[in-house]
């Protein structure tokens, strides 16, 4: 089998079953690398998708597109822990030729992992990346880091452009989508939509993405800020964020 | 960091209006920001605004201007405030004299104001006599406004009418964007337009503040 190229890498997005991810290792090679595809990795655009596309699944096409020869295989989460459109990319993907596995989270799996790195002070970007880390190595962290009280609240997914993450003191707490990537519960609608009362708390998306819509009613409920953006984040949502941070 | 002539100067750089406020002096100058960007050389002390991040020793977010300039102005303890401007809309609404809440219009939705500028420019319309419309169209954006606009001129509506209904969408989206308050206070150009005036009174009523609401915020900066 191994004509393969040495960088060749298996992709996978959204947070697949554990099982799935070990059983595509297992089959393709457990040395492997894995590559994130909802990340932005620079790739062009490979014009498959309608441009009102949420950015985190544009990414998936593209970066797989970018990466053809090097990918043997994606994982793709296409379950109510991920979205219709995570659903749509693996059939484009698969009709493209690429060897796709479909993950569905179902409820017997939810685990209940406590939440040390949502609640933590660490800069809110180290916080998601740990978060997010956690999908391919769910071992618990050596040094977990120091618990602290949140004086802002940041609730969604990982966006597309980190940079918005930067704005927040290192006190924010995590909510939403990543907050139950921490816990093993991706598709619990219930836990992505708790926050703490009484704390700011920005409630971002992605533009054209379906998670808005409860964006805009949670920040309706608690007061917060919701926040949209495709693409990269501009001036004005880093201003309207900083006002926020700052004001609240 | 001293403006041209070395006096202390502080400045809204909007994106299409800038004005610069001299404290000691007390002179006020309102200029079009295609003139402020071809004064290469002017600096300001503290500034806000989209156009003056890079003149300033200070550069000051404009919601926390516009909610600094606000208390400054505002002796009430809850109000809600909007800055309506050419390119956005931003608002704080505060209680207790603390943010209760904020936002700030950004893709949708905006340039409305450079839009009905643009329109008002072309069709020589004078919004101190332009009677207020009982008829709007929907302002998605100021592009789709504008289309709407071109349309009712097409279809036959005189161009004052036409105009009347796209402030009219304007102020609804406003409204909706303040969370539809009894009443608000106002900042911005649009508090020296009579029509924008008459035809926000349909929904709430309004207190004007004038342009320089952001700039009475930048003059904390100095305190």
């Amino acid at each position: 089998m191994d004509n393969r190229s040495r960088d060749t890498v298996i992709g996978y997005y959204g947070f697949p079953r554990r099982k799935v991810l070990r059983e595509a290792r297992e089959r393709f090679g457990r040395e492997l690398g894995l590559v994130d595809l909802d990340v932005d990795r620079g790739a062009l655009d490979s014009g498959i998708l309608p441009w009102t596309t949420c950015r985190i699944i544009a990414n998936i096409v593209d970066n797989a597109v970018d990466l053809r020869g090097r990918l043997v295989a994606i994982v793709a989460a296409v379950g109510e822990d991920k979205c219709d459109r995570g659903r749509h990319a693996a059939y484009l993907l698969r009709r493209l030729g690429f060897t796709v596995i479909e993950s569905r989270f179902p409820d017997d799996e939810l685990e209940n992992r406590p939440l040390v790195i949502s609640r933590s002070r660490l800069p809110l970007r180290e916080k998601i990346d740990r978060i997010m880390a956690t999908v391919v190595d769910p071992g618990a962290p050596a040094a977990p880091p120091a618990a602290c009280e949140p004086t802002h609240g940041f609730w969604g997914v990982p966006p597309h452009d980190f940079r918005i993450l930067d704005l927040f003191p290192e006190t924010t707490h995590v909510y939403g989508w990543v907050r139950c990537v921490e816990a093993g519960r991706p598709s619990d609608v219930e836990l992505e939509c708790r926050v703490d009362e009484g704390v700011p708390t920005v409630f971002f998306t992605q533009s054209f993405c379906a998670k808005q819509d409860l964006a805009h009613h949670l920040a309706e409920k608690h007061r917060g800020l919701a926040v949209d953006c495709h693409r990269e984040i501009n001036d004005s949502i880093l201003a309207k964020v900083e006002a926020f941070v700052k004001l609240s | 960091m001293s403006g041209k002539g070395g006096r202390v100067k502080i400045a809204d750089c909007g994106s299409t209006w800038t004005k610069i406020l001299d404290p000691a002096a007390h002179t006020l100058e309102i200029i079009t920001t295609k003139e402020l960007v071809r004064r290469a050389d002017e600096r300001f002390e503290v500034a806000t605004g989209h156009c003056g991040r890079g003149r300033c020793r200070i550069y000051r977010n404009e919601l926390v201007a516009l909610a600094e300039g606000g208390l400054s102005l505002v002796d009430d303890d809850d109000f809600s405030l909007v800055d309506v401007g050419g390119r956005d809309i931003k608002f704080v609404r505060l209680k207790g004299r603390k943010v209760e809440k904020l936002d700030w219009n950004l893709a949708c939705g905006s340039t409305t104001g450079a839009t009905l500028e643009l329109l008002g420019n072309y069709y020589d319309i004078d919004f101190s006599t332009l009677p207020a419309s009982d008829r709007w169209v929907n302002v998605t954006c100021g592009v789709f406004g504008m289309e709407r606009v071109l349309e009712q001129i097409a279809v036959g509506t005189s161009p004052e009418e036409s105009v009347a209904m796209f402030l009219h969408g304007l102020v609804r989206n406003v409204i909706d964007f303040v969370g539809r308050p009894a009443h608000f206070y106002l900042s911005g150009g649009f508090c020296e337009n009579p029509c924008f005036m008459r035809t926000a009174e349909r929904y709430s009523r309004v207190t004007p503040l004038g342009r320089t609401v952001l700039l009475e915020g930048l003059k904390k900066v100095l305190e």
